[in-house]
């Protein structure tokens, strides 16, 4: 349990002190598999890792809500998952007083084969829930997500969106006090949506922490309190969300001159790997 | 706690299947023991009756093998589970562990059939099954631990297990008893700790199979070494895994 330990008298609720963390550069180029390999042991490309985050240092009260703002590649995913402890850095440490729920990409997590019953299981327990747990916020999270007629089928017979809204409900079901929010769960109908959006007031009422990455400006907007603005990996700026949101669209405008290097300027600086 | 309702989840898939964990390692002790029994009439090969002596091993190789063949792909498998998992990452080994264990028991009862086709009774030594059960386990868990994380930072090693576990199998004394094995090489072969471990599993039925305690003990000393390798392997790549995902 290394990994997600708790230091209890932190000051902060989750504090990142320089950190960062490398990880394997995963697109490909051009290409496909082996071409790829021959490329590599001709040594045109190495196997390398990227730095998806630098240097990061901020930290995050109890009850704030954080706004990750930064597009693709600039290291949002990593910093959620740092903070969640779901990823170890590399470099700095990352500290934490309360356990994070990481919310990202939960629908993912997901087995086909197991019935929606099962997953709901499945899921609550990767998120740290024991059994009994689970079975006590099962009516909950079956309401919540729409499903009581199809407890029991298989997920693989179901729509995404159904998906999308046990995964939700699932992770919400946890209770725990800071969550970490990846844009790809915040889909689905509008009815669902306002409903989660709601949950989630109520929740910022009661004091939870959020930290929220996505790619809607509206929703920063609507739920964050300040946000940190992340470019290529790098802490930029710590603001309010307006300003950090302007600031990413003259980012984004700044790189629009050079399009002819593929991912190399959305995923970070290369090239300083040890 | 948590493992065991990851695997029930797991096991529904394999429900449908159980007969087929019976009729696999039966039908493979069968071919085998007519293979080496009745074509080439080996009678110095193992144990009479050969049948028995074949399935009492085979059942823990095939548990030894699906283990250690699935740890090779555990994090290849788990993908974007293991982005939002805040269990132990040992879980996901722990798992297929299990897993591979389970089939392994619901796959005792062949050795009954055998017994009661070969009309052989246990004597009173077969309270040590359990024990070798529990050593494997600890082997296996060991093993595992090093090969998944191995397997990660090399993914190559994936199919060098595959080759290795060929050649165990004939390195270890499935087909064969200890005592095959010519007395100038017997102290090299004992060095493979699957040889206390089979040895263990069938001291109940031939008692006198193996007298000295050698092949146990290096069974025995190994599996922890493995284990705390293992251990320590697993904690050092830990951050490599998780970035796998």
């Amino acid at each position: 349990m290394a990994r997600q330990k708790l230091t209890p008298g932190l000051d902060a609720l989750l504090a990142f002190d320089k950190a960062g963390v490398r990880m394997p550069r995963r697109r490909r180029r051009k290409g496909d598999g082996r071409r790829q390999r021959l490329r590599r042991i001709a040594g045109e490309v190495k196997r390398d890792e990227v730095w998806r985050l630098r240097h990061a240092t901020f930290s995050v009260e109890e009850g704030e809500s954080v706004a990750i703002v930064g597009g693709r590649g600039s290291g949002r995913e990593a910093l959620l998952r740092l903070a969640a402890g779901t990823l170890v850095p590399d470099e700095g440490t990352v500290r934490r007083r309360l356990g994070v729920v990481p919310m990202i990409d939960v629908a993912r997590s997901f087995v086909r084969q197991y019935t929606v019953r099962q997953n709901i299981y499945l899921v609550g327990g990767l998120l740290g829930m024991s059994p009994e747990a689970v079975t006590e916020s099962l009516g909950e999270v079956v309401t919540f997500a729409g499903v009581e007629s199809i407890l029991d089928k298989y997920l693989g017979t179901t729509p995404p969106v159904i998906r999308q809204r046990l995964a939700w409900a699932t992770a919400m079901s946890t209770n725990a006090r800071a969550y970490a929010i990846e844009q790809v769960l915040i889909v689905g109908e509008r009815d669902f949506r306002q409903q989660c959006w709601t949950r989630v007031d109520r929740m910022r009422e009661d004091g939870v922490t959020f930290l929220l990455a996505s790619d809607s400006p509206k929703q920063f907007r609507r739920f964050c309190d300040r946000a940190i603005l992340l470019d290529e990996g790098h802490v930029v700026a710590q603001t309010t969300v307006p300003d950090a949101i302007a600031r990413l669209r003259a980012l984004r405008r700044a790189d629009r001159p050079s399009p002819d290097e593929p991912d190399d300027s959305a995923s970070g600086p290369t090239g300083d790997d040890q | 706690m948590l493992v065991l309702r990851d695997l029930q989840k797991q096991y529904t898939k394999f429900r449908l299947g159980y007969l087929w964990t019976l009729l696999e390692p039966l039908g493979m002790s069968i071919v085998l023991w007519f293979v080496f029994s009745v074509l080439l009439g080996a009678r110095a090969l193992g144990l009479q009756p050969y049948l028995l002596f074949l399935s009492v091993a085979i059942l823990p190789w095939w548990w030894f093998t699906k283990g250690i063949a699935a740890s090779t792909r555990v994090f290849r498998r788990a993908g974007g589970q293991l982005r939002i998992s805040l269990l132990p990452t040992e879980i996901w080994v722990l798992r297929v562990l299990i897993v591979s264990m389970i089939e392994f028991l619901f796959s005792l009862p062949v050795i009954v059939v055998a017994m009661i086709v070969t009309r052989t009774w246990p004597g009173p030594l077969i309270v040590l099954f359990p024990v070798a059960v529990a050593l494997q386990f600890v082997l296996m868990y060991g093993l595992s631990l090093l090969i998944s994380a191995g397997c990660v930072v090399i993914p190559d090693l994936a199919r060098i297990v595959r080759i290795v576990l060929r050649a165990l199998f004939y390195l270890s004394p499935v087909l064969y008893s200890i005592s095959n094995i010519p007395e100038a090489v017997r102290g090299l072969a004992a060095l493979n700790p699957l040889v206390g471990v089979l040895g263990l599993y069938r001291i109940g039925f031939w008692p006198e199979e193996i007298e000295d305690a050698y092949g146990y003990a290096v069974s025995i000393g190994l599996s922890i070494v493995i284990l705390a390798i293992g251990m320590i392997v697993f904690r050092r790549t830990e951050p490599r895994i998780l970035k796998e995902a």
